[in-house]
């Protein structure tokens, strides 16, 4: 009876480190998951605030450009791409698919924004203007801010897969269905084009 | 009772805690052996077969049964107890997440939401606390808490309900409840509390599993469900030991909490009229986490729902607390409605620009603080009872500061990138050629983009009083919380480099470092568990006496004067050995200093307030509390734990 009653104890301790272990694990999971997410909110606050200065600027634009309103809707719309792809992927941060196209709909915008600013250099009294100054300005403050949000996210994002991919927490991550998340990457649209020659 | 008797009770209280809980274990494992013991015997009576089986016994003492019922009961409040607590030893946030909270983007624009985090603000400037990050509870009921093991990691959790119902004054008046008990040292035992109940109303959700499991084996054969039946019974049990301690650490702490709240705002209105509303309200304070429960005692109000199981009341009755502050009420409860009118459109202009007239008739307000302006006059004995009691000179004193922050500084501080920008731009030095130098070096350690944002803030970053410099980092706080592992290395790099790029560490650099980087600890290396290893002040002898010297030699030029304070401070000390010289300036640098306080810290709380007293008497010893004594004074009390609230004249 004695040997047996050892035994069970053994067993019985056993079972609670692993069932403690188990425990543990699936916190960390839900913790670091958790910080990617609330690292996206930070990207999505300042990504609204750049789609929300863009109609600003294209308005301002509008009085001085008056023969390039292809570019100027192109503008726009690349915006409201971006605006939707965002809001898909705030309700779904990490997803592979929606990041992939927040981060595609983010390429064309800037890309796009490039091309407007090229445009704008033709105009001298638009860029005296002070309230395009401004917004120039405040755009650019964004982005710095939309890149460094993006860096903390990316960085968040490896610590959950790199967690969910290590041995034993791989196990736990199995079980509970913990899917990887995506980084978010926004190209540099100069890499893309090929290099224009104008005479 | 002071700030310091108060923690040393919550520490004594924690004592008892612990011991309750060893005994609610104890009775739990007697009645759980009892309850099996007749099943069993029941289940043997059932299957006895007359005439074939000897009579069955019910005997009250089965040895052999009673350690398999002890085993199984401790292993699994232990199982239940260690793993909630290791969960929660990640500091508030995991309170937050467990009851269900987001937390709330301190970069938000929602009005809702800036109103809140402006309270916040606010309450935590005058009470020289970090900023804390705040929570949102998606219920609709009115409720809040605030838990965390230091002020570092403290949060503030809130609920829909409560932010979207009550009036601006409302909602001072409930996170004014919530601050004191930061200040009271109340949240460290809240969340080992929360740890021991789990594990004890582990039982109860142990048996309702077995309860829904069908067993394999045949029906009449199967002693799980009933099993299942007992454990929940006896979780029960469980849930009434667990509720009985709740409520006896909980309630009397309540009424306290709301007269701190009251002398806190002076706004006993506010206060009342949140309780009111709560009375007013159908469903109350009530909360729908299932995890509610263990953590009923650290709600503002009730959190859970009138039952047969809820007997013991962790808060005291509404009528009664409202009574206690509003002695003429009439036994109405209030509506609750959505009381602020929205602005409309996207960029609504910030609502918080009203500027209430003036408490004290005759004294003239405090000056704005972007002008530079002379050191106040502050009488020593206000110091220490001021400790972690802010009254509402402080509050207007906070919100008078951020009123008159610029606005970028102010939009900044929220935001990684700005609140490192911020706490960059505050290092760069007045010098040119120093101040060249140092953003060179910069640039090399960061990325361009918060290069940029520097040069960009620090127009604005110079405007702002030198002795209004300290409370902004509290404010970039909750954005630099934000950063992520690698860039918050990158950061505490950059500060190291600013700092060292004239080659001496004055002390405004020491202290915005040393706030930085000791608030943002648990949240990148783990928080932090205060430790007390001193519990007489006589192998600290020489880190006071090198504290007291540096206080002195900050504040006093002539070799005589700095003695005297020296002097004056000692006594406050009531060190049982003879008084030591003062020290030279060479014997008392910034880095002794710096190891002095790092032992000091880990000392009781009653040695922690008579260093506080001596430095205080030291500074006062010539009646003028200067720019340098303020800062020191301040990082000395950060670094001892101790809130100390901004320096005003009058209070």
């Amino acid at each position: 009876m004695g040997l047996l009653l050892l035994v069970v104890i053994v067993l019985l301790a056993l079972l609670f480190f692993v069932v403690l272990f188990v425990i543990g694990a699936y916190n960390k999971l839900v913790t670091l998951r958790n910080r990617f997410k609330n690292a996206f909110a930070q990207i999505d606050v300042q990504l609204k605030r750049r789609y929300d200065l863009i109609p600003n600027l294209v308005e301002t634009a509008k009085g001085y450009i008056k023969h390039e309103r292809g570019t100027l809707e192109a503008v726009i719309s690349a915006r409201n791409v971006a605006s939707a792809a965002s809001v898909r992927a705030a309700q779904n941060p990490g997803d592979a698919t929606a990041m992939k196209e927040l981060g595609g709909a983010e390429t064309a915008l800037t890309g796009m924004l490039g091309r407007l600013f090229a445009v704008a250099e033709a105009y001298p009294d638009l860029k005296a203007n002070q309230t395009m100054m401004q917004l120039m300005e405040e755009l650019t403050s964004t982005e710095n801010k939309i890149s460094f949000a993006r860096q903390a996210y990316n960085d968040s994002v490896m610590i959950f897969n790199t967690q969910r991919e290590v041995f034993p927490t791989n196990l736990i991550a199995g079980m509970f269905n913990f899917g990887s998340a995506e980084l978010f990457v926004i190209e540099k649209p100069e890499q893309k084009e090929a290099p224009k020659v104008a005479f | 009772m002071d700030f310091f008797e108060r923690q040393g009770k919550a520490r004594r209280d924690t004592k008892l805690l612990v011991f309750y809980f060893a005994l609610a274990v104890a009775l739990i494992v007697l009645a759980i052996y009892f309850v099996v013991d007749l099943a069993l015997f029941g289940g043997s009576l059932k299957h006895h077969h007359y005439g074939y089986d000897a009579a069955p016994v019910l005997s009250l003492w089965n040895p052999q049964l009673f350690l398999w019922v002890a085993l199984g009961t401790l292993a699994v409040v232990g199982v239940g107890s260690i793993s909630k607590m290791s969960e929660l030893s990640q500091g508030g946030g995991a309170v937050a997440t467990m009851l269900g909270g987001q937390p709330v983007n301190p970069n938000t624009t929602d009005p809702d939401e800036r109103k809140l985090l402006n309270v916040v603000e606010e309450m935590a400037i005058a009470s020289g606390t970090p900023v804390p990050q705040v929570y949102l509870l998606p219920d609709e009921s009115i409720n809040a808490f605030a838990a965390g093991h230091t002020t570092s990691d403290a949060v503030i959790g809130v609920t829909r309900g409560c932010m979207k119902l009550l009036t601006r004054d409302e909602l001072q008046g409930v996170i004014g409840h919530e601050f004191s008990h930061i200040l009271n040292g109340d949240m460290r035992l809240n969340i080992r509390l929360i740890g021991f109940i789990f594990g004890i109303m582990g039982l109860a959700i142990v048996g309702r599993i077995l309860l829904q499991m069908r067993g394999r084996g045949s029906r009449d054969r199967n002693p799980l469900p009933l099993l299942g039946l007992a454990l929940l019974l006896i979780g029960w049990i469980g849930v009434f030991f667990g509720h009985l301690i709740q409520s006896a650490v909980s309630r009397q702490r309540e009424f306290l909490a709301d007269a701190s709240s009251v002398q806190f705002t002076r706004n006993p209105e506010g206060l009342a009229g949140a309780l009111k509303k709560i009375g007013g309200l159908s469903y109350g304070s009530r909360l729908e986490s299932p995890h509610a429960d263990v953590a009923s005692h650290m709600f503002f109000a009730n959190g859970m729902a009138e039952s047969l199981f809820n007997l013991m009341a962790t808060h005291p009755p509404l009528e009664d607390r409202i009574r206690a502050i509003d002695p003429n009420w009439d036994g109405k409860f209030a509506e609750a409605m959505s009381a602020e009118i929205r602005l409309p459109g996207k960029y609504a202009p910030r609502v918080e620009q009203q500027r209430r007239p003036p408490i004290f008739v005759g004294v003239p307000m405090p000056q704005p603080v972007a002008a530079g302006f002379a050191p106040p006059v502050i009488r020593p004995e206000t110091i220490l009872p001021g400790l972690g009691s802010p009254v509402t000179a402080h509050l207007r004193y906070a919100a008078d500061w951020r009123a008159s922050l610029p606005a970028s500084v102010e939009a900044a501080a929220r935001e990684p990138l700005g609140a490192s920008a911020l706490v960059y731009a505050m290092l760069l030095s007045a010098d040119d050629a120093v101040r060249k130098s140092q953003l060179e070096k910069l640039s090399n350690g960061v990325s361009p983009g918060v290069c940029e944002e520097t040069r960009r803030l620090l127009p604005a970053v110079t405007t702002v009083a030198a002795r209004a410099k300290l409370p902004l980092a509290d404010l970039a706080l909750p954005g630099l919380r934000n950063l992520s592992p690698r860039q918050f290395t990158q950061f505490t790099e950059a500060i190291k480099v600013l700092i060292e790029a004239d080659n001496e560490i004055d002390l405004f650099e020491y202290v915005l470092q040393k706030i930085v980087v000791r608030h943002l600890e648990p949240r990148f290396t783990g928080a932090r568990k205060p430790v007390i290893q001193y519990y007489s002040a006589k192998p600290l002898l020489l880190d006071c006496a090198v504290l007291l010297s540096a206080v002195a030699q900050v504040g006093q030029q002539e070799a005589r004067q700095v003695a005297a304070a020296f002097h004056l401070g000692w006594q406050q000390l009531r060190m049982p050995t003879a008084e030591p010289q003062v020290l030279p300036p060479a014997e008392c640098g910034l880095e002794k200093v710096d190891a002095a306080l790092g032992r000091l810290g880990q000392a009781v709380p009653q040695i922690k307030k008579n260093v506080l007293g001596a430095c205080a008497s030291a500074v006062a010893a010539d009646g003028v509390i200067k720019e340098a004594e303020a800062e020191l004074l301040r990082a000395i009390a950060d670094t001892l734990d101790c809130p100390i609230p901004p320096f005003v004249e009058g209070v």
